[in-house]
């Protein structure tokens, strides 16, 4: 079996180890430390608009002086357009996707297939320099004129064209999502190329874990649907620095100009897949950790495939729900309307084959098993808010309301939060090498699960009532006045769980460089990525393993009879029962 | 236990992976392709009349040679293809080199429909019509010249006996690219010059 993959010899110098890498697990750590970095970024943005939603107009403290010295330290309306338009890109592009698509999808997709690495180190390589390129682009967009990018994350023409934010930080940042578009197509080729190339003899397409499932189904997305927001980007640029005229329209156009509503169709065909790009990895996670530490196998494994793969390929079909008020043709709206709400249904399968793979399980409450609980839930209340958001009956009066915020926090935002957390917990043994706290690991949960659900059901009740998203000091107007107490609240909750993450901050640091060694399978669990040490050799696996079953196979009383415990690996051959235990146990497919 | 898998030897592997990951980019560059054309098609339904009638119309005659000149280029990369799995290696330099010669006159074509374009008074600038026109031609053309610069490589290796019947792969890659340049240009030619 070693004549399938070349062995690559291992990197000397300190450049090409560590800085310069084609091994995928330095690639994956690299993508998570520069996502974490902007995911604090990002967090601190959302403090300052819930500062401004809290106590508009006054300055913010500790900080304020420091970013706003010119209005003595409150929040000026240029300000905040930047403010929270940065906040959305930046969590979406430059925080979520490089940690879970990144890190994870990098970190996993090999190690779990039995590959050596990726089918493309190179490719990787550069996959991951062109991301950081559109991250710098990011953070010089701040130090510019007129500041960063100011549309909204969105970015709609006409605002986001030279008459709606003429300054370079709006132009730096186009071209920052038009990068990190290219940076993401180059991953997602990889994973999809390596998951149907390089996986290991024996490691079916139904035997994959469902995390890779998850990554290689949103691999495809982004191979087939970042290009086209890539061209949204580049007509943007070319609008803005060339005065072409796609989006331009109305007077500061030229012979009529172009459409508005193009970018909109462009940018949501790209969009609504986006949205499962984000989901579909924590869908994975979640999946195999419910099973992991429920000790039970994944309730109809193939149907949660299924459902999966349904979902993939429906998201490319529903884009039109978020221009149900954009003046499209009725008949049309009914038509997305009815392939949206058709999403819930392989969704509520995925739902129900988790919640039968706890039940009755002898579940394990560890740190990640407890974050990929509070991912379903908050996933539940996000699709199921979602339902008012597809029907067009009740999206005409939700839409662009806080309600719309509070949902899509709760989906894109909270689960994605929630499962990336999930994964590092689960992961970082294996990623560095050391184990983390699992007493703070419990607090920063708590804090995180909590809080982060009160936020986004406040943004929920406040966009019930009538508060519209984005509103810069929201009691101007004296019908949305009685919601000041429910915004500070939700400000209140929203500082905690920024506070919240201060343990997850200390105990990430303290582990990487001073936590106690890890063991080989601190989970025990069979999955393939478990039989190498903590953290793997650089080529992986020394023999490619050959896989025997599924990734799930616990409580097995044949296992238990064998070999005396409640699990056995992927690749681990089960010795006859009639005969004594032939191996230790620690020896769980290795050979 | 585990199933049985037919030998091959991990050269015909690797290149069964390169060659997919080439069919993938290509998929993805495709919606690319496709979303401007998207673009095009929703500009120009808007628009009340294509083209305004003071602007120039564009050519038709020089557009149409190229895209004989840029289907013929196909035609003898394939044909380098062909040679090379039958082992006649000594006819892949010269067909790569005559492949890239016939991309640069696409492109030298391309330059003189646009200068002639431009001097009669078709400016990026002019609105919409001009728009479509000049972003989906250069972004094509653009594409045309990594085709160009990858065949001039491809040429030199060629010529200096690096390719054979048992190892030509990145002419095979090169060939679905340069494919794939020519169709977009086929939908293009038929969209933006014919109707």
């Amino acid at each position: 079996m070693e004549e399938l993959q070349h062995i690559h010899p291992e990197p000397t110098s300190f450049i090409r180890k560590w800085v310069f890498s084609t091994d995928h697990k330095v690639i994956a750590r690299q993508f998570l430390w520069a996502g974490l970095l902007f995911l604090a970024f990002g967090g601190g943005l959302a403090m300052l608009i819930r500062w401004q939603w809290a106590y508009p107009g006054e300055p913010v403290p500790a900080v304020g002086s420091l970013l706003f010295s010119g209005s003595g330290g409150s929040i000026t309306p240029a300000n905040y357009n930047s403010i929270f338009t940065m906040h959305g890109l930046i969590m979406i592009f430059f925080a979520i996707t490089p940690i879970m698509i990144g890190a994870f999808g990098n970190f996993c997709i090999p190690l779990m297939i039995g590959a050596r690495d990726m089918a493309f180190p190179k490719l990787n390589m550069l996959s991951f320099w062109t991301f950081l390129l559109s991250q710098c682009l990011v953070l010089a967009s701040f130090f510019v004129q007129l500041g960063s990018g100011a549309a909204g994350w969105t970015t709609y023409p006409p605002l986001s064209t030279n008459v709606g934010t003429p300054g370079l930080g709006q132009t730096l940042v186009v071209a920052a999502i038009f990068v990190t578009g290219v940076a993401t197509i180059m991953g997602g080729l990889n994973y999809v190329t390596t998951v149907v190339r390089l996986r290991a003899p024996g490691m079916t397409y139904a035997r994959m874990p469902a995390t890779v499932w998850g990554l290689w189904l949103t691999a495809i997305l982004n191979v087939l649907f970042v290009p086209v927001l890539g061209s949204a980007a580049l007509l943007l640029l070319l609008d803005r620095q060339f005065g072409t005229q796609f989006y331009v329209a109305g007077s500061s156009a030229v012979r009529g100009g172009g459409d508005p509503i193009l970018f909109q169709h462009l940018f949501w065909i790209f969009g609504h897949p986006e949205v499962y790009i984000l989901i579909l990895p924590p869908w994975g996670f979640v999946t195999d950790l419910v099973s992991f530490f429920a000790r039970k196998p994944a309730y109809w494994f193939k149907g949660s495939i299924f459902a999966m793969s349904a979902v993939t390929i429906l998201s490319a079909v529903v884009y039109g729900h978020h221009m149900f008020v954009t003046g499209m043709n009725p008949m049309l709206g009914q038509s997305f309307m009815t392939l949206t709400l058709i999403i819930s249904v392989p969704a509520e399968l995925l739902f129900l084959n988790w919640l039968h793979t706890i039940w009755k399980g002898s579940i394990r409450l560890t740190v990640p098993m407890l974050f990929a609980l509070g991912t379903i839930f908050v996933f539940g209340l996000g699709g199921l808010t979602g339902l008012f958001l597809g029907t067009i009956s009740t999206d005409l009066y939700l839409h662009d309301t806080m309600f719309v915020v509070g949902h899509f926090h709760l989906t894109m935002a909270a689960a994605a939060f929630l499962g990336s957390f999930a994964a590092i917990y689960f992961w970082f043994p294996k990623m560095f090498g050391r184990n983390m706290n699992q007493t703070l690991g419990k607090w920063h949960f708590w804090f995180s699960a909590v809080f982060i659900t009160l936020v986004f059901c406040g943004q929920l009740a406040a966009g019930y009532a009538g508060h519209q998203r984005r509103l810069f000091d929201p009691y101007q107007y004296t019908f949305l006045q009685h919601l000041h107490p429910l915004n500070r609240w939700t400000s209140y909750f929203a500082f905690l769980l920024g506070i919240g993450q201060l343990p997850f901050v200390y105990n990430f640091f303290r582990s990487v460089f001073m936590g106690t060694k890890a063991e080989m399978n601190p989970w025990e669990i069979g999955t393939l990525e478990w039989t190498l040490p903590s953290p793997p050799v650089h080529h992986n696996f020394d023999t490619i393993p050959t896989v025997h079953r599924g990734p799930h196979e616990f409580a097995n009383p044949e296992v238990k009879k064998a070999l005396g415990r409640d699990w056995i690996g992927q690749a681990e051959e089960l010795p006859k029962t009639e005969k004594a235990p032939a191996k230790p146990a620690a020896a769980a497919g290795a050979s | 236990m585990g199933e049985i898998l037919p030998y091959r030897p991990p050269r015909a592997r690797e290149e069964w992976t390169a060659y997919l990951g080439m069919v993938i980019f290509l998929a993805s560059w495709a919606m690319m392709f496709g979303s401007l054309f998207f673009a095009y098609g929703m500009v120009r339904a808007r628009s009340n009349e294509w083209p305004p009638a003071d602007l120039p119309s564009l050519p038709l005659v020089v557009p149409a040679i190229n895209s004989v000149v840029l289907v013929l280029s196909s035609a003898v990369l394939q044909l380098v293809l062909v040679a090379l799995r039958r082992g006649k290696a000594q006819l892949a330099g010269p067909g790569l080199g005559l492949t890239a010669v016939l991309g640069m006159v696409f492109l030298g074509l391309q330059i003189t429909t646009w200068r002639s374009l431009f001097d009669d008074g078709l400016t990026p600038q002019g609105g919409p019509y001009a728009s479509v026109f000049y972003t989906l031609t250069c972004f094509h053309a653009l594409h045309v010249l990594v085709g160009i610069l990858a065949l001039g490589w491809l040429c030199r290796g060629a010529l200096a006996g690096r390719y054979s019947a048992a190892r030509f792969l990145p002419v095979r890659l090169w060939t679905l690219y340069w494919h794939f340049v020519g169709v977009v240009w086929l939908a293009m030619f038929v969209t933006v010059y014919v109707v």
